[in-house]
């Protein structure tokens, strides 16, 4: 789980990599900050997700369930209780939180293809209601007229998405802090043991179902961040946030960065986003030929996501020396 | 009153029957060679395709439903050689991707050849009307479809039960590694059941297609479908996806008829209340892990 | 790491190429090529193609300075109003288009409300068909149909023609409500009976159990709205395998059975009755123009829709407007400049609203009937200048 680095001070730039195009991309891109958002805030849930799926092992195809609810919680707290959008953040991730816990605690007793279709049940029932409850969702109109004061009083949304862009990042890092040291401490650990041999971990005394609802609600509470994110920077709610494409997306994107490290997420979804978007603009039809084919050629050529593309590089490079010495 | 409770059944078992075919390809790969398959749909959907080309342009349609299977079965197994066959040792989450994958392509091809409008299969005429089945008219569609499913599951069974190819199969999915001891080349029963299972999706597709209806979305909209067939019913069951794709055609068709606003509720309550009663499945096979 | 800054930059690098020339307006076209609704995006582009072919896309300003109009295609894929919200803004600030056009769902263009106003841009809506949308915001105009209005003559007409009680059966989203709600009202002012109704899933494309309680009901004639594509094709096949057009029971509809979706049907689909504002075999010259404009480009088997005459007539109005006023004027004047304008479109004389920027137009009650071996619509009535029914029982508070 913590791979052996070439020192410290590549340790550091790999850190500091991510957090500086961020930044960078703020002010060379002023103009695309709407899909910088989105990333950002697709980023947060795939990593949501990876504390869930690749350190818990938890298999769920619902984790749109969580995002969508906290992108309505939002959208309604800014509605009919408070246009504050730090409340209504707040709002939505207590709100992601306790359905996660709740569903939780009904279905983590089993494990493998039984739960993620129970997830898929389960996200499928809310989507379905979410639908049916024009009145409340706006239905496939979408929830419209979300009005946000500026955060602070000072930061106001627009449609230039300036104060979007840095809001959603600065929520993604505060998370990712949280998801590092969490990962990193004991109870991180022990998920990982969870995750690989539930009975082993079960016969040393570990409370297995009690840290997998742990680790699942907390999961469930990013998750709602990122949909509150999502509904505060487009003030829009749409009902593809809780749709089982957008629960795909996010575990394509998750698996093809890379599980079990946190920045898999960073580099799958970004990667995902820009690969989709681009190959869209080319051509309305193909992208789906473009994305698949990415997917494949990951899966059959790289062992660990994208994010073992640099080891893989290394790897062929001192094959090819190897070879050079050889006297091919 | 009694007439139009029989109506509904058979409405339940003949759209339960295309699920059946479709499904029990998906129950083998997913029991026994255990890999999470999400493109299995892409084959029923090519079989669709196929068979609507070739009746499109005047072929015969049970030619034109047999050229569907073989074609789903020969891509099903280049595929295996090719791209599933790595996928062994992979893990489940390198499967879901890979396939995913593989699904998004195979949409991506289709909407490049065959556009993206709905998709016509042409059934012969009298198929397409209502016979007289006794106490009233009935589509004769629907009869065909409930025929055709109980015949391929009753050679299924005879199979399963009674050939030597059936007992290595049962062997394998209850326990591999007992049945490579005993010399049963798993590897060879893979693939041979690979190819069978896309054949029949591709049949399920080509007849089904005025049930499911074929559009180059179609691999990805139906594949909770087949899964929840599969998952429902006991991964590596025959037994299992057939009880459960029937009872997922007369809920759903009960659901529409009687709650029409909450039938989609009805069908994942549904299943969410059955797993969580029966978590490995309706009629799970022996080794279940 | 590297290739996704390349990426990054190189984007940056082409956009900022692109917006270089100030001859050029950009109209930002954003609809579905992929997905459930993946006609839309074709039709669109293949007529607003036509159009620019034959008539050019060129046209000169007031100065005099010639001003090309180029369109740039976005796909939304189905998804959804977050989809089209986002490529409206990117196609605002990246790309700085002076018009937004295309929607064909109506919560795409309601998504669209805010940063029409917030960027003074307006939006040419050449579908959306739900009645509020144009009050939304004042930079909207449509020139495609609303639901109401297109559904508005069918029920007298059925009275007027022995149809006295209907089963009604819609598509459970917007746009199906209206068409049930104003089949119903205008069936029922006319002296017929509604003697039943249902509502079925979105994109459901089984409908033997619906089928089944029709025939309970006997009625004279079942009245559907389907969206087109599977829906609507698999509603028409229960309808004949389930034995009502064998029991006598008639269908009414509307978009269900454009030319353009009609090779998908059996001959079952004869005797089809439905209203709507474009008859594809009529023989106006803007018609016969497109029709053998599209044949010419795109092949025999090009076929034209509404959507297709929606973007025939929203390209015309775009570029009339640029010669007219010239290539950077405030948006609201270009809206000005579309109110009141009468013309003759592929689908008949038609009319922009002057108050509520929406269009008014003939409404057409067709057959579908076979034709030298071809399954196409006849018109067999004429309702004209229709406005908006539902703007008439709402009357704006302000506007």
């Amino acid at each position: 789980m913590i791979r052996p680095r070439t020192g410290p001070a590549l340790a550091a730039i790999g850190h500091a990599l991510p957090w500086a195009i961020v930044i960078v991309y703020f002010y060379a891109a002023p103009d695309q900050l709407g899909f910088g958002t989105q990333v950002i805030i697709w980023i947060l849930f795939a990593m949501s997700l990876d504390l869930a799926l690749g350190y818990a092992g938890i298999l769920t195809l619902g984790h749109a369930g969580f995002f969508g609810l906290g992108a309505y919680t939002a959208g309604l707290f800014a509605i009919h209780v408070s246009p504050d959008p730090l409340l209504g953040h707040l709002a939505a991730v207590a709100i992601a939180a306790l359905f996660g816990a709740v569903t939780g605690a009904m279905i983590l007793h089993t494990n493998g293809v039984t739960l993620l279709m129970l997830t898929l049940a389960i996200v499928s029932v809310l989507s379905e209601f979410a639908n049916q409850a024009r009145g409340l969702t706006g239905g496939d109109d979408g929830l419209q007229g979300i009005k946000l004061d500026p955060i602070f009083g000072m930061f106001e949304f627009n449609i230039f998405g300036k104060t979007a862009y840095l809001y959603a990042a600065v929520v993604l890092f505060g998370w990712f802090l949280l998801a590092w040291r969490l990962v990193r401490s004991p109870f991180g650990r022990s998920l990982d043991g969870i995750r690989q041999n539930p009975r082993r971990m079960r016969a040393i005394g570990t409370p297995v179902w009690w840290r997998l609802v742990a680790i699942y609600t907390i999961s469930a509470a990013i998750a709602g961040s990122a949909g509150a994110l999502s509904a505060q920077a487009t003030r829009f709610v749409g009902l593809s946030v809780l749709s089982l494409l957008s629960s795909g997306i996010v575990t394509v994107a998750l698996i093809l960065g890379g599980t079990r490290r946190i920045y898999g997420a960073f580099l799958g979804a970004t990667i995902y986003f820009v690969v989709q978007d681009y190959s869209a603009k080319i051509s309305p039809f193909f992208w789906e030929f473009v994305v698949g084919g990415m997917l494949i050629l990951t899966v059959l050529l790289l062992d660990g996501g994208l994010l073992d593309l640099g080891p893989a590089a290394l790897r062929l490079r001192d094959r090819w020396h190897g070879a050079a010495k050889d006297g091919e | 009153m009694l007439s139009f409770a029989l109506t509904v059944l058979l409405d339940g078992i003949s759209y339960g029957m295309i699920l059946f075919l479709i499904s029990v390809g998906l129950t083998v790969t997913m029991g026994l060679m255990r890999i999470v398959n999400l493109a299995h749909g892409a084959f029923a959907m090519i079989g669709g395709y196929v068979a609507g080309y070739l009746t499109q342009n005047g072929g015969n349609f049970y030619l034109a439903a047999i050229a569907a299977a073989a074609a789903a079965g020969v891509l099903g197994g280049i595929a295996e050689a090719s791209i599933y066959r790595p996928l062994y040792r992979k893990g489940e989450l390198a499967q879901v991707l890979l396939t995913i994958g593989i699904a998004f392509v195979t949409t991506g091809a289709i909407t490049a050849i065959f556009g993206a409008f709905p998709y016509p299969v042409v059934f012969p005429d009298y198929l397409t009307r209502p016979i007289d089945i006794g106490f009233r008219d009935y589509p004769a569609y629907r009869l065909f479809l409930i025929a055709v499913g109980a015949i391929i599951a009753a050679v299924l069974w005879l199979v399963m039960d009674g050939s030597i190819y059936g007992a290595r199969l049962r062997a394998a999915v209850d326990n591999p590694r007992m049945a490579r001891a005993v010399g049963i080349d798993v590897n060879r029963l893979f693939t041979l059941t690979f190819i069978i299972g896309c054949g029949l999706a591709g049949l399920g597709g080509a007849i089904g297609a005025g049930v499911l209806s074929l559009e180059p979305d179609y691999a990805l909209k139906y594949i909770v479908l087949f899964l929840v067939v599969v998952i429902v019913g006991g991964e590596g069951s025959f037994a299992g996806s057939f009880v459960a794709a029937m009872a997922l055609g007369i809920i759903d068709t009960l659901g529409k008829y009687f709650v029409a606003e909450a039938a989609p509720y009805l069908l994942y309550a549904a299943v969410f209340v059955l797993l969580l009663w029966r978590p490995k499945g309706l009629l799970p096979p022996k080794s279940a892990a | 790491m590297r290739r996704l800054l390349g990426i990054i930059v190189g984007t940056i690098l082409a956009s900022w190429a692109m917006s270089a020339s100030a001859d050029v307006v950009k109209v930002g076209l954003i609809a579905s090529y992929t997905g459930a609704f993946a006609t839309w995006g074709s039709q669109f582009q293949q007529a607003i193609e036509a159009y620019q072919a034959l008539h050019g896309n060129t046209v000169k300003g007031p100065d005099g300075k010639p001003q090309e109009i180029r369109f740039i295609y976005r796909d939304t894929a189905s998804q959804g109003p977050d989809k089209a919200k986002q490529l409206a803004e990117e196609l605002i600030l990246r790309d700085h288009v002076k018009f937004l056009a295309g929607l064909e769902l109506s919560p795409y263009a309601m998504a669209l409300a805010d940063i029409s106003k917030e960027a003074k841009v307006p939006v040419v809506i050449m579908n959306a068909a739900t009645s509020s949308i144009t009050r939304m915001s004042p930079y909207f105009v449509r020139v495609s149909q609303t639901v109401p209005q297109d559904v508005s003559p069918l029920g007298p007409w059925a009275v007027t023609h022995g149809i006295k009680r209907v089963y009604t059966i819609v598509s459970d989203y917007a746009p199906g409500y209206d068409a049930e709600q104003y089949f119903t009202k205008t069936f029922k002012a006319a002296g017929g009976e509604i003697v039943g109704s249902a509502r079925t899933p979105q994109q459901e494309t089984n409908f033997s159990a619906y089928m089944e309680r029709v025939l309970q009901a006997k009625p004279d004639a079942l009245y559907m709205f389907q969206p087109a594509g599977s829906p609507s094709v698999a509603f028409v096949k229960a309808y004949v395998e389930r034995g009502l057009k064998a029991a006598g029971i008639k269908l009414l509809g509307g978009g269900e059975t454009q030319e353009l979706f009609l090779p998908n049907f059996t001959d079952d689909i004869i005797g089809t009755v439905t209203s709507m504002h474009y008859t594809e075999t009529n023989k106006n010259p803007a018609n016969l123009e497109l029709k053998a404009q599209l044949k010419k480009m795109f092949g025999d088997k090009a076929t034209p829709d509404i959507a297709s005459v929606a973007a025939w007539d929203g390209t015309m109005l775009i570029q009339e407007a640029v010669a007219a006023l010239g290539p950077d004027a405030d948006g609201l004047k270009y809206i000005d400049f579309f109110r009141g304008k009468k013309f003759d479109s592929p689908r008949g004389p038609v009319e922009i609203d002057p108050v509520e920027r929406d269009i008014i137009q003939n409404i057409y009650i067709r057959q579908v009937e076979k034709r030298d071996g071809k399954l196409v619509n006849v018109d067999i009535g004429e309702v004209d200048k229709v406005k908006d029914p539902w703007k008439l029982d709402n009357p704006p508070k302000s506007n």
